[in-house]
């Protein structure tokens, strides 16, 4: 049987990634049996960036890391930063940055949803949700004034606040939202040709996520109750109720319908959160220098859990800055539902896990002038990081 | 007087010859995708003639104009013949399908088995097409391909007979005016038939949900991959040619071909009752998701054989 097996190379470049990564398949026929993933495709030196930025200045790189769930991970630095300040922003602020990450949380599962039906060749769906998600970019460009990178938060609040005129808009286009995306998940659910690409496809059972560290929708489609907005409350979400959505199929389709409830919750959130909104201001002003110390802040991104560690020396700029972005958490997990799969569900299958490669990628090894690369395991690189700490 | 032979070659030539398929095959690809897009709430077409109704041919002149690259690892000489033998394949198919008149260009008792052939010898150029151009996802979508024809093969050509047995004639032409001179057309008396050959058109002509040898996320463009500027063009041109093939098809053994009441030029039945096949046809594939390969192979085998043996039963019994 062993010469049967032949490794099939998914990527770097392949129509079913949005981004560059690249997974050895180990493969039996039309079965998968193993998946080696291979990260370090698009390393931006962001950490490194971050080092050499003041902290105003890092807000924007910050929210550049990704460009979909750019909120959230601004939100991430932001909350950083301002733990190490040790200050509360002002609860309207709080507020209108709930408000904000929701919006985010939003268009990120529409998105997602849509790119998972053009991957099974559903493009009807796709071009409905995308055109439904439009209504979403439409009320962030009405608060924030920008469609993609906000530019939105500060340290010590948020740059607008949210006018009473705003506020009857938003309501009313959550309406559209919720009533919109209501109608996608019963069809969804009910539909023959969606059943049967997405059910059964892609298992990651509840014991296996939780070992593989899965997080965001991924853990919560295997039935683990899970979520950072209400294991570690940041913001308002402690004053707001809302559901913790899970789904016990922990397959493609109850990711999606994750997703739909996820998009119905957050439209409740933000209307129950507009409804709420205490006065008062919406920002506070800072120092530059950020007294020293060390923080990691965490918060949960559409993908799922994003962390953030700032180590601060009481200058005006970072001394160490490390993003871990969702997807990362979630690459063992993906490994693990394509190994006992079929090739033709592997575009699916990772896209399940809704991955941004491209915000994940930290490390990668170049070799001086003739920029050449090559990969590490963990255990080679945790040698070389202690035979370079001997010898300093 | 002008020459018989002359006439001749001149239908043969424009009229209802290539002039006018092609002119129909661009129309044609511009209602599926207006009309695809329509139900996908998206504009389509838009820009070149009024609403965008010049946007295919605009296509077919600007791919002409493409540089045609071949790739090094390809078969050269099938790599550049294949193209044009499967537009010549499926011209040469709707030739025996009455189309503008009553009767079609050429027909002869038993071209029904002919066109059957014909259809099955254009999807293996395909998979030879795919085949010679050596890459990866070529190759693969034409294995597809193949594999596809397993399924749709069998019950297409078992419904196909179907019309035959009542009208007793094994030529196409004869089943579309055999409906209209008895009025007994078959769309009436043989539902099931009817629905089977729309399933495993779609299936032949490649569109959602049967796309899987194109499938865009899995594949790139499958079987077409490699191919670029003019090839791609006659590629293109042969989809809505092939388009038009199920159309009339359905239309001759089904709807009765171009006839029509009140003296009325066939050519406009003809219109009509392709057109509103082709509408079915886009709106299927605007509904569904993309199958697994093997779950359209078991599908095909496990519901449409057996219907489509149903009808031929039903048939046989007198019931049709």
């Amino acid at each position: 049987m062993d010469e049967e097996r032949v490794i099939i190379p998914i990527g770097p470049q392949h129509p079913a990634l949005k981004e560059p990564m690249n997974f050895m398949l180990k493969v039996e026929g039309e079965k998968v049996l193993e998946a080696i993933p291979n990260l370090g495709y698009n390393h931006r030196g962001i950490e490194k960036a971050a080092t050499v930025r003041t902290y105003i200045q890092n807000l924007y790189l910050a929210e550049r890391i990704c460009g979909i769930c750019s909120i959230a991970h601004v939100q991430c630095y932001a909350q950083g930063v301002e733990k190490l300040l040790e200050m509360e922003i002002p609860p309207r602020a709080q507020y209108v940055r709930l408000i904000l990450s929701e919006l985010n949380r939003l268009h990120s599962h529409l998105l997602w949803v849509g790119v998972a039906a053009h991957e099974i060749g559903f493009d009807t769906l796709f071009m409905y949700l995308w055109r439904d998600r439009e209504i979403v970019m439409d009320t962030l460009e009405l608060i924030t004034g920008n469609r993609v990178s906000y530019g939105f938060t500060m340290l010590g609040g948020v740059r607008r606040d949210i006018s009473p005129d705003m506020a009857a808009r938003v309501k009313k286009e959550m309406k559209t939202v919720r009533d919109r995306t209501q109608y996608y998940k019963k069809m969804s659910s009910n539909e023959r040709s969606i059943l049967k690409r997405t059910q059964g496809v892609g298992i990651l059972k509840p014991q296996d996520a939780l070992a593989l560290c899965a997080c965001g929708p991924t853990l919560r489609a295997s039935n683990i109750k899970w979520d950072v907005r209400r294991e570690d409350p940041y913001l308002a979400y402690n004053e707001i109720p809302f559901n913790v959505v899970t789904s016990d199929g922990c397959d493609v389709l109850s990711r999606m319908i994750v997703h739909y409830d996820e998009v119905i919750e957050a439209t409740n959130i933000i209307e129950y959160a507009l409804d709420h909104m205490p006065s008062g201001s919406f920002r506070e002003k800072v120092t530059r220098r950020i007294p020293a110390g060390e923080v990691v802040s965490r918060v949960e991104a559409p993908r799922g859990e994003d962390i953030h560690y700032i180590k601060s020396n009481g200058t005006d700029k970072p001394e160490r800055f490390k993003v871990r972005a969702p997807t990362l958490g979630n690459i063992p997990a993906v490994c693990k539902m394509l190994s006992d799969s079929y090739i033709a569900d592997v575009p699916i299958i990772l896209a399940g896990i809704d991955p941004c490669f491209s915000c994940t990628d930290r490390v990668t090894f170049v070799k001086g002038e003739m920029g050449k690369g090559w990969i590490w395991t963990q255990e080679e690189l945790r040698r070389y990081a202690n035979r370079w700490y001997q010898q300093r | 007087m002008v020459p018989a032979e002359i006439i001749e070659f001149l239908s043969v030539l424009i009229y209802p010859g290539f002039i006018f398929i092609f002119t129909l095959a661009f129309f044609y690809e511009w209602v599926d995708r207006k009309f695809v897009a329509r139900l996908q709430n998206r504009y389509g077409p838009l820009y070149a003639g009024p609403g965008g109704i010049l946007q295919p041919f605009a296509d077919f002149i600007k791919l002409l104009a493409k540089e045609d690259i071949t790739p090094r690892a390809a078969d050269k000489t099938t790599f550049r013949v294949t193209p044009i033998l499967m537009l010549a394949l499926a011209l040469s198919t709707l030739f025996f399908i009455p189309t503008a008149y009553t009767t079609a260009v050429s027909w002869f008792e038993g071209d029904l088995i002919f066109v059957t052939f014909l259809v099955s010898i254009l999807v293996l150029i395909t998979l030879i097409a795919a085949w010679s151009s050596t890459s990866t996802f070529s190759t693969v979508g034409g294995i597809r391909v193949v594999l596809q024809m397993l399924g749709f093969e069998i019950p297409m050509t078992i419904v196909m007979v179907g019309p035959a047995i009542v009208s007793k004639t094994l030529s196409i032409t004869n089943i579309a005016l055999w409906q209209y001179t008895t009025g007994h057309y078959f769309a009436i008396y043989q539902p099931i038939g009817l629905i089977v050959l729309i399933i495993c058109l779609l299936a032949e002509i490649k569109k959602a949900p049967f796309d899987i040898p194109e499938a865009e996320s899995e594949l790139a463009a499958g079987w077409i991959t490699e191919f670029s500027g003019r090839k791609l063009a006659l590629i293109r041109l042969t989809t809505d040619v092939e388009l038009i093939l199920a159309g009339a098809l359905v239309t001759a053994l089904f709807l009765g071909g171009p006839t029509g009441p009140f003296g009325i030029p066939s050519v406009i039945f003809f219109l009509i009752k392709t057109t509103g096949v082709i509408l079915v046809i886009s709106n299927l594939r605007a509904l569904f998701a993309r199958f697994r390969i093997d779950q359209m192979l078991g599908g095909f085998w496990k519901y449409l054989v057996p219907l489509a043996l149903l009808q031929i039963i039903l048939v046989t019994l007198g019931v049709g």
